[in-house]
Parts: structure tokens; sequence; C-alpha cells
């Protein structure tokens, strides 16, 4: 490297010392959001410039002689040497769903300090090193999955686990992300209505696509996006209506129906009708709206109200329970590190990389990427004054039934806000009220809307740009409902083929619907759980999602250690045992305060006995028995990664020892003829 | 500028699966129709409908 290199790195270096120095000390005043913005930008240009160009050299040695399987398989279809930028973005888009949107806010209520440097180094050691090492694995296994992968690293067990673990993560996110959209739209018949809109919006997407102008995918999308920002100006007049306003008036329960039935109709309707146009409508909206909202947090440069931290540090927070270790860590997932990647990483990506040193800024510089969005959220939640965050975020059983009541709680917390700023707020939006909105999506709408509305516009526009921030959200959180109760179908089918003797024959219409029925079933037990619960739901799920992510993590870094042992030895193991270690730690902690804590607001099983003590009656039954099934599932959950991280415990040993066949399971060397122009 | 907005509207077009179609009739030497893309359509939503989204 040459001098002007190294003194341009080392200030990159000292920038990003300094902000995160400032970040994590000052304290006592808002911190401009800036500071959070240059500190991650700048970690990740030194993990990606230093950490990742290590691996990439000295670990997985990236031969851009060799050609990848998109070249050897070349198919036309999926196997397609492809534009390294046009691989970066197409996985990004894959790997950006709600959660980096999500699970900041939520992590906010310790302050924006845990969260944020949970994002930055939790992506830079371990996130990005976990999609980056099964994204390269994949490649020289021909696009090999995770559970093939698996099966064969480490044996038939961990592949039937990896699989099974992955249809009981789908069912839990399912369910959380359904329960997101509910807290969102409850009692909004604005955010309601636009949402019904975008249902025939799609319908006639699909026709347009395949009757009228087929294959025209960009102009039917920009059609239908259109149509979606009409139907949020419709949904103003349509609250205001005394006729339409009540219709699309709904409760959580009501809500929660509507969102089931949507998921079985979405999930077994024909894909070219209804999930294809609105998945398109979708990504290109998640696209647009995390560039626009980079581009306003760089122009407004709000202040973070929320302090570094909070009083709930200590395990009290009204939004979830437990302390900052482990709780914060598992709040975070997408964002910092998600298992759910290595799914992408194994899936289409790995069959588009055109050359080998492609695989370096794709499966790095994405999840970095995503990463960022992870900080956009955050700052987005941090610009809220704290006692409108908590308003917002807290359930009714936790801070109070009445909004005079809750709003004593919260400015007892030392976060003053009263009835009239909570009533002022929910009116500049169009909303009746605000309160005990749980699950992340209305507050970081509100952050957005904020942001957007500074940039231009004013109070003026603070409805819109809110309701934009809801259609955002709920638009592609649906997408994901309907496309993964169709995934989870198949997932079953695969899973009953597999424990079965049989042979494997694809599934008539009558197993179609009898297995969309128990997925939607699954989920949609879970999200009525969540419905019902008096703590709002997201106490209880939004940690066993993270806990089922962060897992499905460990069986990937298990996956990844087996490759890098077999590769070099015990030389580069602490790549990615470091983050494995970390996140068993995590996981097992908290699913064991999950289940066996005391604290009936943090145990499941104490919060059963709590419920068993008190009357009884056909509700306290069902409380009592969701919280001993989520504890069940918790400990399930941790049984299945314990067992592969046994299994992979005895691989290990064997190849240490030299007692087990250390041979790497690549594919062939071929020597690639990929001309430059070709890509 | 330029070579940014190319690379863009590729990226579009590749998220649109418009670029997987170009390749399909470029490799089976077809010409655009409704039915073409009703056909490629099939094979493209099914493999892509089989994949878990990520959260």
């Amino acid at each position: 490297m040459k001098l002007f290199g190294r003194l341009a790195w080392a200030v990159v270096a000292i920038l990003a010392a300094f902000c995160l120095g400032g970040i994590a000390l000052r304290r006592g005043e808002p911190i401009n959001s800036i500071w959070l913005v240059v500190a991650a930008a700048c970690t990740y240009a030194i993990g990606f410039r230093f950490y990742a160009k290590f691996i990439a050299a000295r670990v997985m040695v990236l031969n851009d002689k060799r050609a990848t399987p998109a070249e050897r398989l070349r198919d036309g279809l999926d196997f397609e040497p492809t534009n390294k930028w046009i691989v970066f973005g197409h996985h990004f888009a894959a790997i950006a769903g709600p959660g980096p949107l999500v699970g900041p806010v939520l992590a906010a209520q310790f302050g924006y300090l845990p969260g944020t440097l949970w994002i930055i180094i939790g992506a830079v050691l371990g996130g990005a090193v976990q999609d980056f090492v099964i994204l390269f694995a994949s490649v020289r296994r021909d696009g090999k999955s995770l559970g093939q992968m698996a099966r064969e690293e480490i044996g038939k067990i961990g592949g039937f686990i990896a699989l099974l673990t992955v249809l009981l993560i789908m069912i839990i996110l399912l369910a959380v992300v359904a329960l997101v959209v509910v807290n969102a739209l409850k009692g909004s018949p604005w955010g309601t209505f636009t949402i019904a809109a975008t249902m025939p919006i799609a319908l006639f997407m699909g026709i347009y696509l395949r009757y009228w102008r087929p294959g025209r995918v960009l102009e039917c999308s920009t059609i239908g996006f259109a149509l979606v920002i009409a139907s949020i100006f419709g949904g103003r007049s349509v609250a205001a209506s005394a006729t339409w306003g009540p219709v699309f008036s709904l409760g959580a329960l009501g809500l929660a129906i509507a969102v089931v039935l949507y998921g079985f109709a979405a999930s077994v309707l024909p894909v070219w009708l209804f999930l294809a146009p609105r998945d398109y409508l979708s990504t290109f909206v998640k696209l647009g709206v995390v560039v626009a909202l980079a581009v306003g947090i760089l122009f407004v440069r709000p202040e973070l109200q929320l302090p570094a931290f909070t009083r709930f540090v200590d395990g009290t927070g009204p939004i979830f329970a437990g302390k900052v270790f482990p709780f914060c860590f598992i709040t975070i997932a997408c964002g910092a590190v998600s298992g759910f990647h290595a799914l992408i990483s194994s899936g289409t990506t790995p069959k588009m990389i055109a050359k080998e040193s492609h695989v370096f800024p794709v499966g790095y510089g994405s999840m970095l990427m995503e990463s960022f969005v992870a900080i956009m959220a955050m700052i987005a939640a941090c610009v809220l004054q704290p006692g409108v965050y908590f308003a917002v975020n807290s359930p009714a059983g936790v801070v109070g039934t009445t909004p005079a009541v809750a709003v004593a709680t919260i400015s007892g917390w030392g976060f003053p806000v009263s009835v009239s700023d909570m009533s002022h707020l929910a009116s500049s939006v169009g909303e009746q009220t605000l309160f005990y909105r749980t699950g992340g999506a209305p507050s970081l709408a509100l952050g957005m809307a904020a942001i957007f509305a500074r940039g231009g516009g004013g109070e003026a526009v603070l409805g819109f740009w809110y309701h934009f921030a809801i259609m955002f959200e709920a638009l592609f959180i649906l997408t994901i409902i309907a496309a993964g109760t169709r995934v989870g179908r198949f997932m079953l089918h695969d899973l009953v083929a597999q424990a079965s003797t049989r042979a494997h024959k694809p599934a008539g219409m009558t197993g179609v619907v009898v297995a969309t029925i128990v997925i939607v079933a699954a989920w949609g037990y879970f999200l009525i759980q969540g419905v019902r619960d008096p703590l709002g739901g997201i106490n209880s799920l939004w940690p066993l999602f993270g806990i089922s992510n962060q897992l499905l993590a460990s069986v990937a870094l298990c996956v990844a250690t087996t490759i890098l042992l077999k590769m070099h030895g015990p030389k580069y193991l602490w790549i990615t045992c470091v983050p494995l270690a970390w996140l068993v730690t995590v996981t097992f902690t908290a699913s064991w305060q999950k289940i066996f804590s005391s604290d009936p607001y943090l145990g499941f099983l104490a919060q059963a006995d709590k419920l068993a003590a008190g009357p009884q009656n056909a509700t306290t039954a069902a409380l009592i028995f969701n919280a001993q099934l989520d504890a069940v599932v918790c400990g399930v959950l941790a049984l299945l990664v314990a067992i592969i991280l046994l299994d992979s415990l005895r691989v290990w040993y064997g190849l240490l020892r030299g007692t087990r066949d250390a041979r790497v399971t690549e594919s062939p060397f071929v020597v690639s003829q990929l001309q430059a122009e070709e890509i | 500028m330029r070579r940014f907005g190319r690379l863009l509207l590729a990226l579009l077009r590749e998220l649109a699966d418009q670029n997987a179609y170009q390749r399909h009739l470029t490799m089976h030497g077809r010409k655009h129709s409704a039915a073409e893309w009703r056909h490629f359509c099939e094979q493209r939503l099914r493999a892509k409908y089989a994949r878990p989204k990520c959260c």
C-alpha cells in the first residue's frame, strides 16, 4: 500500500475511533445522528478493506481463474454469471427485510448506545463474516443450500435439524411480523384502507403482466406504485368519511383474522396473479425508501432524543423484558447477525456469482449495507421524544389502560409526556390515537415521517409520510407472509418426505390446501396469542424470533467452522468460532432466562405459574397454555441447536485428531473461460 | 454518471426478472410473445417462491 493510501486509511480509522468514542462517552445532551452515521461508515470501511480482504486472500484464497457454478452450470435462468454490482443489489434486496428495521427500534428501549455498538461490531465481526463464508462455501459447492452443506459437512442429523429449525423459525417469523402489521393498523382506517387497496392493485398488476403487457414488469410496477401513492392520499378521505371510516377501522383481533385469511389465500393463489406482482412492487419500494431515508438523514442530520442508556438496561423495560445482556443481542438479529441470511447466501446469490472475487463485496459488503439500514432505523426511533417513544411502544398491560395513567407511568420513569402531546401528534399524522402501538412499526414510521417532513413540507405532510412509511412496512411484511406461508408448505412436504419411506411425490391440490392450512394455523395461532396477550405479544414473540434467528446463525457458523477446519486445520478457526461462541452464549442464556426466570414478566414458566395462582377463567387458561407452549418452543429450538453443536464438536474433534476424513467436498477445479465483457 | 444509470437500470431489470427473460429468449432462440412470457413465468416463479424470503 502506498504512503498516501496508508495515511488515508489511518484517517478513516482515527475518525471511526473518534466517532465511536464520541457516541459512547457523550452524556446528558442530545447527540447528532451524523456521529452514528460516520462511526458506522468508517468502521464498515475498515472491516471491509482489512478484515474481509484478509479472509478473502488468506483463508478463502479466492481465485478468479476458477470457474464458478454460474459459468459451469449456466442455464440462463438460475445459473447466470452476472455483474457484481447487480448481484450485490440483488443480494441486498433479498436479505433486507423488516428485521433490521423493527429490531433496532425495539432495542432502543435500552438507549441508543448498546444497540448501535452491537449493530456495528456484530455486523463487521459476525454477520458479514457468516454471510461471506457461507456464500463462498456455496459457490465452491455448485450453489448448494445450507441444509445440503450441513448434511455433507456435519452429517445427516445436521441436515435434518437445519431444515426443522428453518421451518420453526419461519412459523415464529410469520407470526411476529404479522403482529407488527396488526399493531400498526389497529384502529387506523387510513392505514388499513391503504393496505387493503394494495390487494386489488396487485391483482390488477398480475393481470396486466400476464395478458395486457406481458413481460413489462418495470412499467407495471411504476403504475402499481402510482396507484399505491394514490391510495395513501385516498386513505385520508376514507378515514374522515362517516360511512367508510368505521368499515376500515378494525380491532386487533379482526385484523389478525384478516391477515390469517390473507396468508392462506395469497399462498394458494397462482403466484403470477398476486404474489409475484406484489413482490416486485415491494422490492422496488423497499430499495427506494432505504435510499430516501439515507439521503433524508444525511440532509436533515436530526438529533437523537433518547439517551445513550436508559434505566431499562436492568431488565425492567416496558417493551420487552430482560437485561441488556443478552436481550439487546437477540432483539437485534438482522442488522448485526442473522441466520436467515445464510439461506440467501446459499440460495439464489451463489448461482449468479461470475468470479470468485465477487464473493467478497457481495457476501461481506451487502451485510454491511443491511447493518447501515439498522443504524438508520435506530436513528429514526431515537429522534422521537423518549416519552413519545415509550407511549407508542409500551403495552397497556404495563403502562396502564388509559392514556392518563399511561403518561403518568411513563413520566414517572423520567420521560415526560402528556396526553395533549400524544393527541396532537396523533391528529397530525391522521390517527385517533398512538398509544399502545407495540411492535416498532408505528414508532419507526413516526421517526421516518419526522425526518422526511423536516426535509420539506413540515407538519402539513407529516400524515402522508407516516402513512407512506406504514404502507412501506406493511407492504413487504405482507409479501413475506404470503411467500413464507408458501415456502413453509414446501418445507413441510420435504420434512414429511424425509421422515417417510415412501417415494417423494409432488403434492396434489388437496395436499397443497392441507399443508397451507397447517402452516397458516401454526403461525396464526401465535399471532392470535400475541394479539390476546395483555403484555402486547411482542414481549413474548420478538425474543422467540430473535433467539431462533440467532440459533440458525449458530447452525450456519457450525457449517462454516467445519469447512474452515477442513481447509486449514485450526489456524483460522477463530474467524467463525468467536462469533459462534458469542451467539451460543447469548442465545442459550436468553433461552434459559425466557424459560426459567423467576420473573413472571420475563420467564414463560413463571408467567404461567403466576397466572395459575390467580382467579381462573377460560382466558386465563388460554394464557397459561400459551406461556407453557412458548417455553416448549424455546426449549425445542435450543435443544435442536445443542444437538447440531454437539454433532459439530464431534466432527471437529475427529478432524483435529486426524481420525476423520478431512477432504474438502468442493466441486472440481475448472479453468474459467469467462470474458470480461460477458459480465 | 451514465454508467451508474445503466447499472441501476440493469439492477432494476434483474430484480424485475426482465433480464432473466431476455436470457431465456436468447438461450432458446425464441421471440417474445405473451405465451412465451407465461411459459417463462411458470418456471421462474415456481423456483423463486420455493425459497424462503429473508426477515
